[in-house]
């Protein structure tokens, strides 16, 4: 497949800030590249130097051509903070943006893609948050663009705003649209992203597929046992093969299987131990980034662990069959 | 064609949105209005006394219509750059085939709508409220393309003031500094022979001179040439526009 979007060792300094230290990457044609890292970690940075509104080291291109020389009709860029004209409507901010391009899509049709039909006489600044962000995307598929780089595209927008987002981008990408975009949301990158990278520090790295990313970087599925008797509970544990480690009112079992839980609470049973929660979590792409970024916290439950059984004290009783629905 | 629907383009959204904010379009028009009111009609010509205002009151109408010419553009120019650097529309716009030049075009051509609706309301209010006469000569023409060609090199100025000023505070703080003294020190209220001889070369070295010299001379001392003043308006006009379209950001 042609590479869409290539940089080669893109550097980019603010002063003695280093935003960019040697940036490699290219994005296939018609791919969904997320981009995901810390605050300040370069992402928006890196998204102007593909898009060629800030000068940088080393080599940038789209489709062959530098992003300053490449025809302007085939790029789309929603930048992070943007905010068009505030007393313009909807409809005139499409038509306006529409009209700096040699030909637009029709704004009704992008207003009715991003679901702000009913809005379309409304100024931007009477739209709530989220529908203020989802006149930016319109306006970002104003001109059909073969690369559309959408930095943080639904920042502020509530959960069902986010999803509508969600589905607009998964439609351009099945149409064949390569697209760039950068998130702070786990999620959003897993769901929508063919490839995601992982910038810190002005560094990519980390590349892959969601999958290969926590295949390579996620660790493996964990069993947390909430107890008060976490040091008997390990032993007991340990005594069955569980590699079992205590902590204060907690027992962590790494690389156990969804089948290994009910030998576990079997254990637990034995041993006459009393437990208060269990719960088993599988690695997702959030543990891969509070893995590679440094920012893990050990003995917490990461999000999307499911709690296979709850009792109360010395009131033992079998878990609940565990699917690790929730991670993707 | 995609240059001129481009430009409309831009005009257009620039067009609406300063009129849908009420407040600068009141005191757009308000501030040269108040002008007219406390010296031309409050205060009062004084043609047979001494100090301000001693001249008739024909002689004040380039200052009159210097307060727009002038201030309008560096202010208005300079805080749409600021605003929309704050809002990052020339990174979106840097994207677009938007040129800087066609960007600078389409927001100074607003700026000629509004200031030459807000000159036509001075030159009404002056002639109704003070009693001047401008004569109505062929060469009253000229006055258009010398309110043009100022507003041109004055939305140029303001550019660079935008450029150069990092907030919107910045630019208006700036260009009440610069205008100011162009106003009132560029042969305009203030006659050459009220200022120490040594400030001369200096009134000579304000664009908004040869602006009110080349006005004066089609509204009030009709003997004198106006062309070559606004050969000079229309040649500054040409620097400052292309100093200003290089000015406008594309980058960061």
């Amino acid at each position: 497949m042609d590479e869409a979007v290539v940089a080669t060792d893109v550097r980019k300094e603010y002063g003695e800030t280093v935003a960019l230290d040697g940036v490699d990457l290219s994005v296939a044609d018609g791919e969904v590249f997320g981009l995901i890292g810390p605050n300040g970690a370069g992402k928006t940075t890196l998204v102007r130097a593909l898009t060629g509104t800030t000068a940088v080291d080393g080599e940038v291109s789209v489709h062959g051509e530098t992003p300053t020389g490449i025809d302007a009709d085939r790029i789309g860029l929603l930048p992070q903070s943007f905010s068009p004209p505030a007393r313009l409507t909807a409809s005139e901010l499409v038509d306006y943006y529409g009209g700096l391009y040699g030909a637009a899509r029709d704004t009704d049709e992008i207003l009715a893609t991003v679901g702000l039909s009913d809005d379309a006489d409304s100024w931007y600044e009477t739209l709530s948050g989220g529908q203020q962000r989802r006149v930016c995307v319109g306006i970002a598929l104003v001109n059909d663009p073969d690369v559309l780089f959408l930095d943080e595209p639904t920042t502020g927008i509530d959960p069902a705003g986010r999803r509508s987002l969600w589905s607009v981008i998964e439609g351009l990408a099945e149409e064949g649209t390569t697209i760039f975009l950068t998130s702070h949301s786990m999620a959003e990158v897993e769901r929508l992203a063919d490839r995601v990278g992982l910038l810190q520090a002005g560094r990519l790295v980390a590349v892959g597929s969601p999958a290969e990313l926590v295949d390579t970087h996620g660790g493996g599925s964990r069993l947390v046992i909430e107890t008060a008797e976490s040091e008997a509970a390990a032993d007991a544990l340990a005594a069955e093969g569980f590699d079992a480690t205590a902590e204060s009112t907690t027992v962590v079992i790494d690389g156990v299987s969804p089948v290994d839980i009910g030998d576990a609470v079997a254990a637990l049973s034995a041993a006459e131990i009393a437990y208060e929660s269990l719960t088993w979590t599988e690695p997702s792409l959030e543990d891969v980034y509070l893995q590679l970024t440094g920012e893990t916290f050990a003995g917490a439950a990461t999000p999307g662990g499911n709690v296979v059984a709850e009792q109360t004290a010395g009131d033992h009783e079998e878990p609940r069959a565990a699917t690790p629905e929730g991670n993707k | 064609m995609s240059r001129a629907r481009r430009i409309r383009a831009e005009a257009v959204a620039a067009w609406h949105s300063f009129l849908r904010r009420r407040t600068a379009v009141f005191f757009t028009f308000f501030f040269p209005v108040l002008l007219v009111v406390i010296f031309g009609a409050l205060v009062r010509t004084q043609p047979t006394g001494g100090g301000l205002f001693a001249e008739p009151a024909a002689y004040y109408v380039p200052g009159y219509l210097a307060t727009v010419v002038l201030f309008t553009p560096l202010s208005r120019v300079g805080s749409e750059i600021a605003r929309h650097r704050d809002d990052s529309r020339f990174e979106k716009l840097a994207t677009t085939p938007l040129g800087r030049a066609e960007w600078l075009i389409a927001h100074t051509l607003v700026n000629i709508a509004i200031i030459g609706l807000a000159s036509l309301l001075i030159l009404g209010l002056v002639v109704a409220l003070t009693g001047a006469v401008i004569p109505l000569t062929p060469r009253l023409a000229l006055l258009g393309p010398f309110v043009v060609a100022a507003v041109v090199l004055f939305c140029g100025f303001g550019a660079i003031l935008g450029r150069l000023s990092s907030t919107q505070d910045g630019v208006i703080a700036a260009s009440n500094t610069i205008a100011f003294p162009l106003l009132f020190l560029s042969d305009t209220f203030v006659t050459p022979d009220l200022l120490p001889a040594w400030f001369a070369p200096l009134i000579d070295l304000s664009p908004l001179t040869y602006f009110a010299r080349g006005v004066r001379a089609i509204t009030h001392t009709t003997s004198e040439p106006a062309l070559p003043a606004l050969g000079v308006v229309a040649v500054l006009a040409v620097v400052f526009f292309v100093a200003g379209a290089y000015a406008v950001p594309r980058t960061d």
